[in-house]
């Protein structure tokens, strides 16, 4: 590790304000494993050995009124897609709170409902509140690109009384997501609206980013983002190799685990069972909460051995 | 003996006992492991060269009479969907090869009783008429051992008329683990015990060839027996120096009769650096991204490889097992780079060749590997004929073909 590299990890740990210089010795350091300790350290102060992880099934918002079987094995109800309607928005998620049973159901991007109400803050606080009153438990996310001044929104969630279950960082990558990394920093009111922050835009073969670049952006997530409490990955989309090396570079939460085997038969073994697998041989305890981020069970090593 | 006084061990230069190793790779977290066989890799590597090859990676028959219960490729002798490869598809193979800049084959294929020792012979003496220059990185231990109980020669005149044929160099194949108990597991000790593979080795270096060396873990073994077939690769090359590289990969699951889950992504890195740190006698270690996908592939140059193995132009094992990653020259070299080193074409020896190839020439990129054969393509190429046949269905095709002369292509 070499001087410059050691004094901005000091200076992090000491919570001191990092300058451009500090900035661009973290990311131009291809010292990754370097980078991955002290992301880890940090890691380890707030959340010590444990590693969370959800269940989600996913439910198309345009069909959320036709019912069906759920997995046993859901923690999270998630409605996706953008709504067509505020008012469609809300049948959607009396329809599937009504066969949710004590699964927690989230939904929505925030942009969509931004959209929905013609960005205007005020409307944008009423839908909330009927979306809550709905049973709505969290917003799904907010993409941090589209928060040109995201302190005035961060106050409508707050009163609401609903919280955004995680800050992604949209469609970006490379340079361009280590520099939103570095805005969000800044977002002092954050930790009270996001529960986690995902530092990591979903693989996309077209546009593919590298082992390297994944793991220094989540690094200097963790490093950085001290706002927010969890830095998540997501499993679907990450792949389960990536995301489990993450967990090692500072990442707390698994996302979007899969709440039932595909249908193909190429599975050995249930999701659960894989994740609590991937999470304890990273050397973390695994621990399954729900989609509003209660514990419900906690693996640890001694029973995967 | 703590973590720490075997990572000072290892930082000074010292060679772990496979107790300590074993130790170290139990208590040592990830970084640690990582951060000493890093060490160790700047130490042999100080230049920050990554290489890699261009070269194709052929199964010339899935026919196998070994049943290793972790191999989703064979098939049977008589499968419908068994194939042999013709000489005329392989010199077209050579050809696509060569016009992506590529410089051998790496040539592995089943134990199928119907190809006899003559066969090979012939097909390596014509590549090698059609192209001289062209390399030949042929056959693992266990097929040559194959070779000799087939044609009753030792295993040194088979290694002689092989050479004399145009063999260059020979993969380190069918290593799995080498210990017995494990290789009993697997069932793959009838093709070749630890011992056997070994001595297969010692005698292909006595004869003045270089070999790699490879191990997949994650199956049945304990991490005791992983670490006691790096300590036995360790011994063999101290005492023959023949090893160019080593190859470690997971057991790929999918397909199997033997099933079960893959090993993770850290347990390869961990296995990876700890690999690193045992084989001190090792020049060069390759990552595996066939197996664990370009991002954890490139994630191998931070725990002590050096070299990303193949630019895999066709790949059949792996992918009968469900993986299918791919990754062209442009696409290695963007991983290379992109963690911050220079990016080398190599040859089997690792001499270096020369700059990335395709930014010399326009070359077509690649997202797809290709296969040996296209799946329903149950062509039996007309010169497997001129060979006699060991199995009952491989006589019937013979006494088929000798009727009708016309079947087949080729020739
Ligand atoms: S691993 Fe090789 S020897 Fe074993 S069954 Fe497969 S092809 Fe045959």
């Amino acid at each position: 590790m070499n001087d410059d590299f050691s004094s901005v990890t000091q200076k992090i740990a000491d919570g001191a304000a990092l300058d451009e210089r500090d900035w661009q010795t973290l990311i131009d350091t291809h010292d990754l494993i370097a980078l991955g300790v002290a992301a880890d350290d940090v890691r380890r102060r707030r959340h010590a050995d444990r590693v969370t992880f959800v269940q989600v099934v996913d439910v198309p918002v345009e069909t959320a009124a036709n019912g069906g079987t759920l997995p046993d094995q859901a923690g999270e109800l998630r409605l996706t897609g953008r709504p067509a309607s505020v008012a469609a928005a809300v049948a959607a998620v009396r329809a599937v709170v009504a066969r949710a049973g004590s699964v927690p159901v989230t939904g929505f991007a925030l942009e969509d409902l931004q959209g929905l109400c013609g960005h205007e803050l005020g409307r944008l606080g009423e839908v909330l509140l009927e979306l809550r009153e709905a049973g709505l438990a969290l917003v799904t996310e907010a993409a941090a690109d589209t928060l040109t001044d995201p302190e005035p929104v961060f106050d409508v969630l707050r009163t609401s009384g609903l919280t955004l279950a995680r800050l992604t960082v949209g469609d970006v990558a490379g340079q361009a997501a280590f520099s939103l990394v570095r805005r969000v920093a800044t977002w002092d009111g954050a930790g009270t609206v996001c529960r986690a922050f995902a530092p990591l835009r979903p693989a996309e073969p077209s546009r593919p980013t590298t082992g390297y670049s994944d793991l220094r952006q989540v690094a200097l997530a963790r490093l950085l983002v001290d706002n927010i409490d969890s830095i998540q990955v997501d499993w679907a989309g990450h792949g389960p190799k990536l995301a489990q090396v993450a967990l090692t570079f500072g990442a707390d939460d698994v996302d979007a685990v899969p709440a039932a085997a595909p249908d193909d038969l190429g599975w050995r073994r249930s999701p659960r069972e894989e994740i609590r697998r991937n999470i304890v041989a990273a050397g973390f305890a695994a621990v399954r909460r729900n989609g509003r981020f209660e514990t419900l069970d906690v693996h640890d090593r001694s029973e995967h051995e | 003996m703590t973590v720490e006084s075997t990572a000072e061990k290892v930082l000074a230069g010292g060679r772990l006992s496979g107790e300590e190793a074993l130790e170290l790779y139990v208590a040592a977290p990830t970084s640690l492991l990582g951060r000493l066989a890093d060490t160790i890799r700047v130490r042999k590597h100080p230049t920050g060269v990554v290489t890699y090859i261009i070269d194709r990676n052929v199964n010339y028959t899935n026919v196998c009479v070994a049943r290793c219960s972790f191999c989703a490729f064979y098939r049977p002798v008589g499968a419908d969907d068994g194939y042999v490869l013709g000489f005329d598809e392989l010199f077209r193979k050579i050809d696509e090869t060569l016009a992506v800049g590529g410089v051998q084959l790496l040539l592995q294929g089943g134990h199928n009783p119907d190809l006899p020792l003559e066969w090979y012979e012939d097909l390596f003496g014509a590549i090698k008429a059609r192209y001289p220059d062209f390399k030949l990185h042929a056959l693992s231990p266990p097929e040559l051992l194959h070779l000799s109980r087939l044609s009753q020669q030792p295993v040194p005149v088979v290694v002689d008329r092989l050479v004399r044929a145009g063999l260059d160099s020979v993969p380190g194949g069918g290593a799995e683990i080498l210990v017995d108990r494990v290789r009993r597991l697997l069932h793959c000790d009838s093709k070749a015990t630890a011992d056997e593979w070994l001595s297969v080795m010692r005698v292909v270096h006595r004869a003045g060839l270089r070999s790699t060396a490879t191990m997949m873990y994650g199956s049945v073994e304990r991490l005791e027996e992983r670490v006691e077939h790096l300590c036995r690769l360790r011994e063999l090359q101290d005492e023959t120096a023949g090893f160019t590289a080593f190859i470690t990969w997971s057991y790929q699951p999918p397909n199997t009769e033997l099933g079960g889950a893959e090993a993770t992504g850290i347990d390869y890195l961990r296995t990876l650096a700890l690999s690193r740190i045992v084989l001190d006698n090792f020049d060069n270690l390759q990552a595996s991204w066939v197996t664990q996908g370009g991002k954890v592939g490139q994630l191998s140059l931070a725990f002590g490889a050096n070299d990303m193995g193949s630019v895999m132009i066709e790949e059949n094992v792996v992918r009968a097992a469900g993986a299918e990653y791919c990754m062209d020259e442009a696409e290695i070299v963007r991983n290379i780079e992109d963690a911050g080193f220079a990016a080398k074409r190599r040859n089997m020896v690792y001499d270096v060749m020369g700059d990335p190839f395709f930014r010399e020439r326009s070359i077509p990129r690649r997202t797809e590997l290709a296969v040996a054969r296209l799946a329903g393509d149950t062509t039996v190429p007309a010169e497997v004929s001129r060979y006699p046949a060991r199995s009952r269905p491989g006589k019937e095709q013979r006494r088929q073909a000798a009727q009708q002369p016309e079947l087949g292509t080729g020739d």
